[in-house]
């Protein structure tokens, strides 16, 4: 199994004048954990649904294994998308019960593992009774993430899998999906806000801002390329010069920047004398993407 | 092995550096073997592949070998081998930045000998 890339090229949309994502391209590799960072509303969950067929695109293709996903069942089924469940529809209080998604799911999925469904639901405490209107939120995250693992899918999607939980449910589900991994080998993309606990599950960590990803690459590669530089106003911009300043503070003589570069470049910043400081993934998500908003 | 990891440094530098530890330690003996990628994975919530890079990083030092089908081994000469690794980075991480802050201060090199001699005489009972 788990021979699928999943890609998409020139993927455009917007709705009404809110262009969510320009000319998006991305490459899915089969058998790695992603990581899919970017900050509210930078479109994330816009994006994971047009990639497993359940939104429209302006424009642009998704395909799996070379064949386009729209209304294509046979890719579908291995691709499992779970999402934020909603306590309300269009109709009123979501009455379904957890049972009725999970028998869906079971009928959908042809990898679906029912003892494995039964297990997280006793691990989870969840009553397959209950309505998801009567669910707290943390109890809702539970629900798709034992639906997203029971699923067995190749690519198996979790949207903020992390909203609501507390941080021992936090710690657990990281457990889960990293036993499951290991034993399957199969490809997970997990979006969350909740960046530094989740840094060191993902592999690679892609990184959604202003409508495109701008980052997909290893998660320790991408970390190492930044630094913190401070010290001495005039030395800092003597050890910045080669380097892509992407933000500085001053106060007074004390300079303070935030830079990007190679191993070469950044080793020669350590020859002058600045305090050079590493930094850890949530460091670098703000530096890529706080435009100034961090203050 | 640590109860758990820090947050700055690379993550797969922090496994390779806990596992020397270890051996300095004599937690793991030389033609031991050494937690397997899974077992690293499982015991600190990290990817796999990452615990992994660790390991192939003590690979690539001669500390680790690996035997076929079973898993990591400390190598044979691999205790030394860290301790020769860590004189090493000592000296560039605390002997150079001790002689360079030294010089900042103004302190001649005899001045300098004299405050470690002094601090090793402390540190020893008289």
């Amino acid at each position: 199994m788990n021979t699928g890339v999943l890609s998409a090229k020139g993927v455009c949309k917007s709705y009404g004048n809110n262009q969510v994502l320009q000319d998006l391209d991305l490459d899915i590799q089969p058998g790695k954990i992603y990581g899919l960072i970017g900050r509210n509303g930078a479109g994330k969950t816009t994006l994971l649904s047009i990639l497993t067929a359940q939104n429209t695109k302006d424009s642009g293709e998704v395909t799996y294994n070379g064949k386009p996903v729209w209304e294509n069942q046979d890719a579908l089924s291995h691709i499992c998308f779970s999402r934020e469940l909603q306590p309300t529809l269009f109709t009123g209080p979501n009455n379904m019960k957890i049972k009725y998604y999970l028998n869906t799911a079971s009928i959908f999925y042809p990898n679906w593992d029912q003892e494995y469904a039964q297990r997280l639901l006793q691990e989870f405490k969840l009553n397959p009774k209950k309505k998801i209107s009567q669910l707290s939120k943390g109890q809702m995250s539970m629900v798709t993430i034992l639906l997203a693992l029971a699923s067995g899918s190749d690519i198996t999607i979790l949207d903020e899998p992390a909203a609501g939980l507390d941080v021992v449910m936090r710690e657990r589900f990281y457990q889960l999906l990293l036993e499951d991994y290991a034993k399957t080998g199969r490809t997970f993309i997990v979006s969350t806000h909740i960046i530094e606990e989740a840094a060191s599950v993902f592999e690679r960590v892609m990184i959604l801002d202003e409508g495109k990803i701008i980052e997909n690459a290893e998660t320790d590669e991408l970390v190492d390329q930044f630094r913190y530089i401070s010290g001495h106003q005039e030395e800092v911009d003597r050890a910045c010069q080669g380097l892509e300043v992407l933000s500085s503070r001053e106060t007074g003589r004390h300079k303070s920047c935030a830079v990007r570069g190679g191993a070469t470049q950044l080793a020669q910043a350590e020859q002058f004398d600045v305090d050079v400081a590493p930094m850890n993934l949530q460091n670098v998500f703000v530096a890529l993407c706080g435009h100034g908003d961090e203050g | 092995m640590r109860g758990a990891l820090g947050d700055q440094a690379l993550i797969y530098l922090q496994i390779a550096r806990m596992l020397e530890d270890d051996i300095l330690r004599g937690v793991y003996r030389e033609e031991e073997q050494v937690p397997s990628t899974n077992e690293l994975s499982r015991c600190y919530n990290i990817n796999p592949a990452t615990a992994a890079k660790g390991i192939n990083l003590l690979v690539a030092d001669g500390i680790l070998y690996k035997r076929r089908g079973i898993g990591m081994f400390v190598s044979p000469g691999g205790v030394e081998k860290v301790r020769e690794k860590r004189k090493a980075a000592f000296c560039q991480g605390y002997i150079q930045p001790m002689i360079e802050e030294g010089r900042s201060l103004g302190l001649t090199g005899e001045e300098l000998l004299t405050m470690v001699r002094k601090a090793i005489g402390e540190g020893e009972p008289s």
